[in-house]
């Protein structure tokens, strides 16, 4: 079996002031991925490494680190694509814990600002919630968000501003928006609407380059603003009602 | 402990008004897009290139389309909203790089595209006379 | 047990460090060019309110070494622009067709085509017809 080096971002807090980089050899074949080559390192060199991961296919967004400065599911990046040798680092924009383990915890607060679930009227009396297949097209892309955060590593407004809700929050916001089953959008308008919420976003894109479900979250953002805009009109010549974002209930 | 802010989905943000400088700047972008080239190919650049002869750009031929009611859009859609189109992204660049943010830039952003503006318009109406 | 969490720092040079940030800041700084075409066309703006003397004027600064290059700067910078914004037009506004969706090249494509539209009809003002026999 083939060799391939691998620096990997160490930060032990009760010892470590800074991170540091620590060399590792594993060997590896075709399938060897990089969190296979984490659990190798563990199991075999250095017991103290601490990674987070879960489900191995995709699926549960725990895995995600730097590679080569790029963010990614350790499960779905393979070694073999890396001939010139790997680079692990914790999740960019994120404060690290240990390792590669970052607190995500201002990404969950902002996650569930927006309410990613769905606020809808009881359907007719045992009936289910009818949905046409255009109805379904509207979100079905903005659905696939398995809350991995590859994208608030990739987006340099959140580590500009970490108060910015983010490409994640805003595309699950906007997916719900856009579920015609919802009636919440106006609970979600209120927190998009404000500088942190889609304004906060210049468009980079790149969250939508690194995103390993296909989501396009800069599309939900920048469609969200559109929305808040019109949004914004709509309160304009309608008064009479309260107005949206200022501090209710 | 990680606390998550139980504030935060009670609390109201305040409105952007971003809105205004982002509908603005989007107008402005997709006129840079299909006037700039145009402009600077035949116009500015035309001689140079030998694209447009000096008699076509004639004093009498250039006056008349500009001085245009027609010219005042070629005007709003050429140097106007690319202005706000500009300090936009000026604007969001200076904070990008950490250069300034806050009150004070955005002010001297958007308020230049304002003033210069207002000088664009002056001028063309001055000009119709 | 206490934790000590590590903020990596996110100093102003951020952008240098991935190709999609520099081809973000590349993007924003079309803008810099941009501000001697407005520059030039406020110029020329004056120049025609005063009259044919300071027309011919403006011409012929118009054909210096220096605005020759900054304006072919402009003319790039524009087309580059054109290219990065008329990409995000089907990502921002899909337009959709019941449940199905406009192909993007085909959004692209209509832009260009106006792109080139305006160039002709531009063309057509300035007498491009007749000029050319």
């Amino acid at each position: 079996m083939p060799s391939m080096a691998i620096q990997l971002q160490r930060y032990l807090p009760e010892r470590d002031s800074t991170p540091h980089w620590q060399a590792f050899n594993v060997e590896y074949d075709d399938s060897t991925s990089v969190l296979d080559a984490l659990e190798q390192i563990k199991a075999e060199q250095d017991s103290s490494l601490s990674y987070r991961w879960s489900c191995r296919m995709a699926i549960c967004g725990s895995c995600g680190v730097m590679v080569n400065g790029v963010p990614k599911l350790g499960c779905k990046t393979f070694l073999r694509d890396y001939p010139k040798g790997l680079q692990l680092a914790p999740l960019g924009n994120f404060p690290v814990e240990k390792d590669l383990i970052v607190d995500m915890s201002r990404f969950l607060e902002h996650l569930t600002a927006i309410k990613p679930y769905l606020i809808a009227e009881a359907a007719p009396q045992g009936q289910p919630h009818r949905q046409t297949p255009a109805q379904l097209a509207r979100y079905k892309q903005f659905s696939n968000c398995i809350n991995c955060g590859l994208c608030y590593a990739a987006c340099p407004q959140f580590g500009l501003k970490p108060d910015f809700l983010g490409p994640a929050a805003i595309a699950l916001a906007h997916r719900y928006n856009l579920d015609s089953r919802d009636s919440g959008k106006a609970e979600r308008m209120a927190q998009l609407n404000s500088d942190n919420g889609v304004w906060g976003c210049t468009f980079v894109g790149y969250c939508s380059t690194v995103c390993p479900k296909g989501v396009d979250p800069a599309a939900a953002v920048n469609q969200g603003k559109i929305a808040s805009t019109l949004d914004g009109v709509i309160q304009w010549f309608k008064p009479a009602k309260a107005s949206r974002n200022k501090e209710q209930r | 402990m990680p606390m998550l802010n139980k504030n935060a989905s009670q609390t109201t943000p305040h409105r952007s008004d971003e809105p205004i400088w982002w509908s603005l700047f989007s107008a402005g972008g997709v006129c840079v897009a299909m006037l700039v080239p145009a402009i600077t190919l035949l116009v500015l650049l035309g001689i140079p290139l030998g694209l447009v002869s000096a008699e076509q750009l004639s004093y009498q031929r250039l006056h008349a389309l500009v001085f245009h009611p027609l010219g005042l859009g070629v005007v709003l859609g050429a140097m106007v909203l690319p202005l706000f189109h500009a300090m936009h992204r000026i604007h969001h660049g200076l904070h990008d790089l950490k250069l300034a943010h806050g009150r004070l830039a955005k002010w001297l952003c958007y308020g230049s595209a304002v003033l210069l503006s207002l000088l664009v318009l002056g001028l063309w109406f001055s000009g119709l006379g | 047990m206490s934790r000590k969490p590590y903020q990596p720092p996110m100093p102003a040079s951020w952008w240098l460090k991935h190709p999609a940030y520099r081809f973000y800041m590349l993007r924003e700084a079309t803008v810099l060019p941009l501000l001697f075409f407005v520059a030039s066309l406020l110029y020329g703006l004056y120049a025609l309110g005063q009259g044919e003397s300071s027309w011919l004027q403006y011409l012929s600064w118009l054909q210096q070494p220096w605005v020759i290059a900054l304006n072919s700067l402009a003319l790039v910078a524009s087309l580059f622009h054109a290219w990065t914004f008329f990409v995000l037009f089907p990502q921002v506004m899909p337009l959709r067709l019941g449940s199905r969706t406009l192909p993007a090249w085909l959004m692209v494509s209509a832009q260009w085509a106006g792109v080139l539209l305006v160039i002709l009809a531009l063309w057509w003002l300035l007498g491009g017809m007749n000029a050319d026999a």
